[in-house]
């Protein structure tokens, strides 16, 4: 006979399960903030508000070159990462950003067509983000006539000459010429300057042109040396560099990580890191990179010119940064910081728009922008109407020192032998447009 | 004395081009080994194996695996790939290759294709880039240096080299002077009338794959090592490309022009590195380096081939 305790039983079993699980999808308690929401030493992202935003989605979209030698893609991960923490944090009053990442293989008509089709097809309200050795210079024209103001990472020059762009970082050029001249009033370089660029995108003469001048301006000569990548013989194209230097002459290494750390490690075994003074643009100023150049005997004896603040500085935007790299599976570095901030400073455009978000608000936003604090950067951020911008445009200069990256100049300005250098500083002074 | 010197090499010092003369001979003994296995499979099998490349890449891809995530002791995870190398190949050859046997050259050699592009493929789904911290294989020999009469040598560049002779030479000898050579041999002759002979076809063609294999796992280490990348296209491309113009040197049969092929390479390749001002800094001749195999495999080819017969009509019906 069917007990009639047994449908009580079962109920109060299944009050027990549920009541455990419910518990173990809730998770213990909340005894510290949620990341994004800020706290004395981290940011927070967008509003901060722990809250998940589940509101109308604001589309937003962006262009990186994904070749071998070249993977710009971290630099959209990390400000993915941001807007996912933006989402989490009450998204735009309440309206939850989408970002996509397309990428490109350095093929013109393709990446015309990526930005027809987001802007025409995908109605993205902003594109954002994009770092390609191809968008600034093949895009740019059809950017004004669209009217879209880009907040980018930016590469040939036509993103830091053009109206429409504004980049979070200087790009090689400028950070080639910050490595050379500390190389110069530091290192004391003699004789020669070498600048080693890829040739991908004919970006060596650009990239090589702004720390040439640096070296004819302190009276050096200088060689401009492009390399096709991926790299056929690290160590023969490292011995290449040097005799081209000559002793006592100075190397400017202007790659990515991957094709960097493998000159480093070249320059190691072929025995030639004491011959010529050496320098870098930011991409190798992290932790493995510099572990990689202590390794080979690197250590105070590379300048860096590193675009931004160090890492791991305890700072908030770089601490919510290296919070978000780690949430993401990648290691702190400076792509890092560049996704970091186009994320901060898309945000801050997007939640300064009064109405309705779309492309016309969004993007009149963000050329208004101004004054954009930010310990990532040695001053503050801007965009402006102006003929060409170069809102990153003082840099501290780093080494490495037992695996770490220390900085060995602080924020210093990029020399002002450079025409774009000059008017940026012009209209700094004429707009205030980084004054905090 | 020195002026003509420097006229002969194109107004390049001897003194800048010493430094690539290790450099050069290293590569060249990597290829001369790839090609050296590359001819004898095909050789004994009739095909011309374009995976290559992309078993010995994915040898070392495996290798650092096991030295940067597991206990394994430096030595086995080298002998691991090398191991991969031999057991890919094998298994290659005895699923496909009795499938393909009576195939024209060309069918067998792109369906090796397909293998390289599957494994090209494996690897970049399973080993992406790692951007800021790629990766690298370093081999202990690379550390035990010495300056040579001005360039530094490492016994990883003094292994490849010797390694590219000893091969080549013991491959000779195995050819001629063993029965499992002696087959392979005669089956690269005519495969049908080996068979026929009681020569044990599926054995001797399994003997090839997988020694070609084994070769292939041991370049893949070294040239990762040399190359100082895991890239798997720079790898992979880097490696097929001059392995097969030092096979196609040795007109896919002999072993010594191609060991000589490989050698001329490398060596040709690095000592370019050294015109980076000639004829002047914008259009040097360090720029076109990286088509050496080509070049120099369309070259000899035609040279080799500038006493051949050809007849244009005959007489007659």
């Amino acid at each position: 006979m069917r007990s009639k305790k047994t449908p009580v039983g079962v109920a109060l079993a299944a009050g027990i399960v549920a009541v455990a699980i419910a518990a173990f999808v809730a998770g213990p308690a909340a005894t510290s903030p949620k990341l994004g929401m800020g706290t004395a030493t981290t940011a927070k992202c967008g509003l901060g508000t722990g809250k998940k935003a589940t509101g109308k989605p604001i589309l937003l979209e962006g262009i990186f070159t994904l070749v071998p030698g070249i993977d710009f893609t971290t630099i959209g991960k990390l400000a993915q990462a941001y807007f996912n923490c933006v989402n989490d944090n009450g998204g735009i009053n309440g309206q939850r950003i989408v970002y996509k990442l397309y990428t490109e293989q350095l093929k013109p008509d393709q990446i015309a067509a990526l930005a027809k089709k987001i802007i025409e097809q995908d109605h993205a309200v902003g594109v954002v983000g994009n770092t390609s050795l191809l968008d600034c210079p093949v895009n740019h024209k059809y950017y004004e006539s669209k009217g879209a103001y880009l907040i980018i990472a930016g590469v040939p020059g036509e993103c830091f000459g053009t109206p429409n762009i504004a980049a979070v970082n200087m790009g090689p050029r400028y950070s080639n010429m910050g490595a050379a001249d500390a190389m110069i009033k530091l290192g004391h370089v003699k004789g020669t300057l070498v600048v080693s660029s890829p040739s991908a995108g004919g970006i060596a003469a650009y990239a090589n042109g702004g720390p040439c001048l640096v070296a004819k301006a302190a009276g050096l000569k200088c060689i401009s040396d492009a390399e096709d990548l991926p790299l056929s013989d690290t160590n023969a194209t490292i011995l290449k560099l040097v005799q081209e230097a000559g002793d006592g002459g100075g190397v400017i290494m202007d790659y990515t990580a991957e094709t960097a750390t493998a000159l480093l490690q070249a320059a190691g075994q072929q025995g030639v890191v004491d011959k010529v003074v050496w320098g870098q643009s930011t991409p190798v100023a992290n932790e493995a990179t510099a572990k990689v150049g202590s390794a080979n005997g690197f250590d105070g004896k590379i300048y860096i010119g590193q675009e931004f603040n160090n890492l791991a500085t305890g700072k908030p935007d770089e601490t919510l940064m290296e919070q978000l790299s780690h949430k993401i599976g990648l290691p702190a570095q400076a792509f890092g910081q560049m996704g970091y901030l186009v994320g901060k400073f898309v945000t801050n455009a997007l939640l300064s728009v009064k109405g309705p978000i779309t492309f016309k608000s969004y993007n009149a936003a963000a050329v208004a922008l101004k004054n954009q604090k930010t310990d990532i950067l040695c001053k503050p951020w801007y965009f402006w109407k102006l003929k060409n911008h170069l809102p990153n445009n003082t840099l501290p200069t780093a080494t490495y020192k037992n695996g770490k990256v220390v900085i060995n100049r602080p924020c210093a300005p990029v020399p002002a032998v450079d025409p774009l250098v000059l008017q940026a500083r012009a209209a700094e002074k004429k707009f205030h447009l980084n004054t905090g | 004395m020195h002026s003509l010197a420097m006229l002969a090499f194109g107004r390049v010092g001897w003194t800048d081009l010493k430094p690539f003369i290790p450099l050069g001979f290293a590569f060249g003994g990597i290829y001369a080994l790839a090609g050296v296995g590359m001819v004898v499979l095909y050789r004994a099998t009739g095909v011309l194996n374009l995976s290559f490349g992309a078993i010995g890449t994915a040898g070392a891809l495996i290798s650092w695996w096991f030295i940067n995530h597991t206990g394994v002791p430096d030595v086995i995870a080298y002998l691991i790939a090398v191991a991969f190398g031999g057991v890919v190949t094998l298994l290659y050859g005895l699923l496909f290759g009795p499938a393909f046997a009576a195939r024209p050259p060309l069918v067998k050699t792109m369906a090796t294709l397909g293998l390289a592009l599957v494994l090209v493929g494996l690897m970049g789904h399973l080993a992406p880039p790692l951007n800021a911290s790629p990766r690298f294989l370093h081999l202990p020999s690379s550390d035990w240096r010495y300056r040579i009469s001005g360039a530094i040598v490492n016994w990883t560049e003094i292994i490849a080299f010797l390694f590219a002779i000893v091969l080549t030479f013991g491959t000779a000898a195995y050819l001629r002077f063993t029965k499992l050579g002696t087959a392979m041999r005669a089956l690269a002759n005519d495969r049908e009338i080996s068979a026929t002979l009681g020569v044990p076809v599926r054995r001797v063609e399994a003997a090839a794959w997988l020694g070609s294999g084994l070769v292939c796992g041991a370049a893949g280490l070294l040239l990762a090592d040399q190359l100082n990348t895991l890239d798997p296209n720079t790898l992979t491309f880097n490696f097929i490309i001059a392995a097969l113009a030092a096979a196609v040197l040795g007109r896919l049969r002999f072993l010594w022009a191609t060991l000589a092929g490989g050698l001329v390479i490398g060596l040709v390749q690095s000592l370019l590195n050294a015109y980076f001002s000639w004829p002047n800094f914008d259009q040097s001749l360090s720029a076109y380096r990286t088509v050496t195999p080509f070049v120099i495999a369309t070259t000899g080819l035609l040279w080799l081939g500038r006493r051949r017969v050809i007849t244009v009509a005959r007489s007659g019906n």
